[in-house]
């Protein structure tokens, strides 16, 4: 009992440590982790409000203006609650030799950094609902159901640990690339093309959306969108196909680590 | 003339202290060229699939537009060749008190500081980028005088992007942590790639005026595209001659304020 007590209260004071960091710098978190995500949906409304104008009464592909723009407003929530997190000091940590240092606490490497992780999901969480409010505020969301944004949350909580356990992935192949951004920028600018945060997937060509629905990345936004607009109920089979990316990458993760610690040469130490 | 045959002269050993640097990580270099690759291809598909859907984006037909993308592409890949690096460096430096080193040397400071580290993988994609140019250029049938200022027009976009985006850098002299000003610099940059008619009167004149980013591709394919449009090459023009002039004031003032953290 005391021991649980005790990890417990390891993970609650990494979580609030991590807190701390990422709060100390606010001007720098809101132009790394919001700006990028709120100038997206500003380029997207305009984008959307241009092509619309051109024709009254225009529907593209079962969207007309009103449901392109929920769509993209529901992108922007998604997008800082499930894909925010950047693993940029996992990399760093294993190349400065920082690693050395988990190695003897009793609070291992992947335990800190997923408390860094919900730290990070508790800050966005809360971001996430003064967009949601300020939204509602100026008529975007008409219909905002509570058990949608209840679903949609979980949904996106589930998600957010798949793009964690993905940007781990990036962040471990330290032990072998001198780089690990290069990886996770090429990440960045996969997930923003194919999973439906840049144009709605009904847009894309068929045969390229069949062959979406077997990759993770679908279920990086254009699912969890729908889940929140009450499309798609979070009972399917979703979270299940989430769960299993989860655990294939959690357990890639664990092989890449066990290869990568028989390479680790403690740099600085 | 001096001057600049020094100038040159450095900068070749900028060059080639880059690329060995760059060959020392092979794996590193192939990387960055897939990564441009595929930044390119979603940009372009991007547009294509819109297209798909819709006959026109504002003015322009598909061709037009997929002009503009590839106009943008080719100023973005001058971008992140010649200068893109040097940013998150010159954070970095700023932080920890290396940028005394780039003061004390005998070439202006601001030359040392956004033109020391090329991203020679980005040489690889030159044909890649121009080929789309060119492409499009044809498919919209340019006319002569359009190809013989093309490459002139590309670099005088790339002067107005590099200006703003060195005035918008300077702003870390003032910054604890001047990281997040690298992401805003790059939120302007994505605000430029589309043109300037799909945003609202008020941003667009914003934008246009304040701080000129939709200038920078919408500018010059605008004339391009119909030169009874040349007012816009003035205003192109005009946004380097004052953004020369604003940097050298910030950049002055921000070696004032800094303080030098490794003293």
């Amino acid at each position: 009992m005391l021991t649980s007590n005790a990890n417990i209260s390891k993970w609650v004071q990494t979580i609030k440590i991590s807190w701390s960091q990422l709060t100390a710098y606010r001007v720098n978190f809101f132009l790394q982790v919001i700006g990028p995500s709120l100038v997206f949906f500003f380029i997207k409304y305009n984008l959307w409000s241009s092509i619309y104008s051109s024709q009254s009464g225009l529907i593209i592909q079962g969207y007309n203006f009103s449901q392109m723009i929920h769509y993209h407003a529901w992108s922007l929530v998604v997008s800082l609650i499930a894909g925010g997190y950047a693993s940029h000091n996992l990399a760093e940590d294993i190349r400065m030799g920082r690693i050395s240092s988990y190695l003897i606490y009793p609070f291992n490497f992947w335990e800190f950094h997923t408390a860094s992780f919900i730290s990070f999901q508790l800050l966005q969480t809360f971001i996430s609902m003064i967009t949601i409010a300020f939204i509602f505020s100026i008529g975007i969301f008409h219909n905002l159901s509570f058990m949608a944004l209840i679903y949609g949350y979980l949904f996106c909580f589930l998600v957010s640990l798949m793009w964690f356990t993905l940007q781990y992935m990036t962040g471990i192949l330290a032990f072998w690339l001198e780089e690990t951004w290069i990886l996770r920028v090429i990440l960045q600018i996969m997930a923003a093309f194919l999973s439906g945060a840049i144009l709605p997937l009904e847009l894309y060509p068929s045969w390229l959306v069949k062959v979406l629905d077997f990759t993770p990345f679908p279920y990086l936004s254009y699912y969890p969108i729908k889940v929140f607009s009450g499309e798609i109920s979070p009972f399917s089979g979703a979270p299940l196909i989430i769960i299993f990316w989860i655990v294939t990458f959690a357990l890639i993760n664990r092989f890449i680590w066990s290869r990568g610690m028989k390479l680790y040469t403690a740099a600085g130490m | 003339m001096n001057n600049l045959k020094h100038y040159l002269n450095v900068y070749g050993n900028f060059v080639s202290t880059s690329f060995s640097t760059a060959m020392s990580f092979r794996f590193n270099f192939i990387l960055l060229i897939f990564m441009d690759i595929f930044f390119y291809f979603s940009s372009l598909a991007t547009v294509s699939f819109i297209f798909d859907h819709v006959s026109a984006i504002g003015p322009w037909n598909k061709e037009q537009l997929m002009f503009f993308i590839s106009f943008m592409l080719c100023v973005d890949h001058l971008h992140m060749t010649l200068i893109s690096e040097s940013f998150w460096v010159l954070s970095r430096d700023i932080k920890t008190g290396a940028m005394d080193f780039i003061i004390l040397k005998p070439i202006h400071s601001i030359f040392s500081c956004f033109f020391r580290h090329i991203r020679t993988s980005s040489f690889c994609n030159t044909f890649v980028v121009w080929g789309c140019l060119i492409y499009y250029g044809r498919e919209i049938e340019l006319d002569t005088l359009s190809w013989v200022l093309l490459p002139f027009l590309v670099l005088l976009s790339f002067t107005l992007l590099a200006l703003l985006e060195f005035i918008i850098s300077t702003s870390m002299f003032w910054m604890t942590e001047g990281m997040g000003i690298n992401f805003l610099r790059m939120q302007f940059q994505n605000l430029s790639r589309w043109p300037n008619f799909i945003y609202s009167s008020m941003s667009r004149r914003f934008f246009t005026m304040v701080i000129p980013v939709l200038l920078i591709g919408s500018a010059p394919v605008h004339f391009i595209i119909d030169h009874s449009k040349w007012h816009y090459l003035i205003y192109l023009v005009i946004a380097i001659v004052l953004s020369y002039i604003v940097l050298m004031y910030i950049w002055n003032r921000a070696l004032n304020q800094y303080e030098s953290a490794s003293s």
